[in-house]
């Protein structure tokens, strides 16, 4: 997803009032060695552990990296380049399963910041994985039931979240567009596919030269059983058309976005996965127009709301351009436990602008997602509304698939089957997006 | 010169090679005419925005939008 004038990932985080500037890691498996895999990322004897304290309360103002063993969670100093680290190294895969700003609790009696700290320690642990988005603990605590969806051997956890594991539908017959950086035509996870590709972009051929293309088509359409890896693919026996409409270093404009969408609905596909966007607010009336020619033509045009929320910091931001035209179906990023992403951009409102336009539609999994990357590297775990927009154009093929449905029609079907949330509307829309089963 | 999208409105798209051969006349310098969806992009010189709007079956004129992703070593994108 695209982000003109603010830092990406977590880079502003936590230099307010609402936040320490640390990060709260939380280990998918409490008894692992955390400390070590702090320690290989930030460097050794930076790692202080709560173990080497008797009565448990670690003094975390002073080290680097405090872990609280028993809890599986860890508070980390850590400067941009070491957040990086610890989202992408590959002994963080699976290990990590959330990264949040560390947030400072107010507690209700004048006790110590020890005392407040062990108890928003224990609040984390009992909620665990909850939260990089700011929300208060009451309203998460508050919630009876909620779901946690870690990554399995054998899917992501985007794919369980929203059911596509158990879906009898395969986006056979089912024509995807990924609107992108391009593809990695070499990558052995699509041998055999049926896939289509052109470039929109002066010079360059459609393969994929940033990774972004790859991870978004892997997403939506890669296969059922990759070998040697768990799956994370949704429509696996979708036709694929790859338009790149973004460069190698992942610029782009009107003219291949444009450029590429008329090819996509000339070409008669039934889904076209966007997931890209200018932080401009107003919706860019060329995009209105071709959401709504496309919803004519039965074509579904699937967009990333955006990243330039910073809800730790009460940011919420807006829906960018092309998601925040009305025709096209804006979609929001959810992490684990199906609270909202700290990025995710919330809807204009009436209340805020008056406008047609802006509006979250749906959301889906956004949070520590996994799929396909270029060579060598070959797969990647990264975050964004961008990840979370092929979830959609994905299941948007496989309720196209089995109802025959397009346009308008194929859209309705999709918000009406999703999964109601406890989030807010202006944040989620009508909610996760899920497989038809 | 800017680059602008013009929108070409519902009862022209089917003709829009003659919105674009209008569009021309004034001035445009057309480099992409997009039939599926009815949008014609090129460059107009600062200022021409008023007489490439006044042509018959243009709905709209904006400037082109810019797009750019995050490194791809950013862990948000």
């Amino acid at each position: 997803m695209i982000d003109q004038t603010l830092p990406m990932g977590a880079d502003g985080a936590g230099q307010t009032a609402e936040t320490t500037g640390k990060y709260v890691v939380v280990f998918a498996d409490v008894d692992a060695n955390p400390a070590r895999m702090l320690e290989s990322v930030l460097g050794a004897s930076s790692v202080a552990n709560s173990r080497d304290f008797a009565d448990q309360e670690a003094d975390a103002t002073q080290a680097p990296a405090t872990v609280f063993a028993e809890l599986g969670v860890a508070v980390v100093a850590a400067d941009p380049d070491q957040l990086s680290a610890l989202q992408t190294s590959p002994d963080a895969q699976g290990a990590i399963l959330s990264i949040a700003p560390e947030r400072i609790y107010h507690p209700l009696q004048s006790t110590g910041y020890l005392e407040g700290y062990r108890d928003a320690v224990a609040d984390l642990a009992g909620r665990l994985g909850a939260g990089s988005n700011g929300s208060s603990a009451a309203t998460i605590g508050g919630q009876v039931g909620v779901a946690q969806f870690p990554d399995t051997a054998t899917a992501s956890w985007g794919l369980q979240a929203t059911r596509v594991l158990s879906s009898p539908q395969s986006g056979k017959g089912i024509k995807v567009a990924i609107l992108d950086t391009g593809f990695e035509t070499a990558h052995p996870d699509f041998v055999g596919r049926n896939i289509t590709l052109a470039s929109f972009i002066p010079g360059e051929t459609p393969k994929d030269g940033h990774g972004h293309g790859t991870h978004c088509t892997g997403t939506a359409c890669g296969p059922k059983n990759p070998s040697g890896s768990r799956r994370y693919g949704i429509a696996y026996e979708s036709d694929i058309f790859i338009g790149k409409v973004l460069s190698n270093s992942g610029s782009g404009s009107d003219t291949s976005v444009l450029g590429g969408m008329n090819w996509a609905i000339a070409q008669g596909c039934h889904v076209v996965s966007m997931s890209l966007g200018a932080n401009v607010q107003p919706p860019h009336p060329p995009y209105t127009e071709v959401g709504r020619r496309a919803l004519d033509k039965g074509t579904l045009v699937v967009a990333a709301a955006g990243n330039n929320a910073r809800r730790h910091e009460r940011s919420w931001g807006f829906v960018g351009a092309p998601a925040n035209s009305p025709y096209i179906m804006a979609i929001a990023a959810l992490e684990q436990d199906l609270s909202v992403a700290y990025f995710s951009a919330r809807s204009s409102t009436s209340g805020t602008g008056g406008q047609r336009g802006g509006q979250v539609d749906n959301a889906g999994p956004g949070w520590q997602v996994y799929s396909s990357w270029i060579l060598p590297q070959k797969y990647h775990t990264i975050s964004g509304t961008s990840m979370a927009t092929p979830h959609a154009s994905g299941i948007a093929a496989l309720w196209a698939q089995k109802t025959g449905l397009r346009g308008a029609a194929l859209w309705s079907v999709l918000a009406q089957e999703s999964d109601r949330l406890y989030e807010p509307a202006v944040d989620v829309g009508g909610g996760l997006v899920l497989a038809p089963q | 010169m800017v680059k602008v999208t013009v929108t070409v409105d519902d009862q022209h798209v089917a003709a829009i090679a003659d919105v674009a051969e209008a569009l021309r006349a004034t001035g445009m310098q057309v480099e992409q005419v997009l039939g599926d969806v009815g949008m014609v992009l090129g460059s107009i010189d600062d200022g021409a925005e008023q007489s490439v709007r006044a042509v018959d079956g243009v709905q709209s004129v904006d400037r082109s939008l810019n797009f750019q992703l995050p490194p791809p070593d950013s862990p948000t994108q």
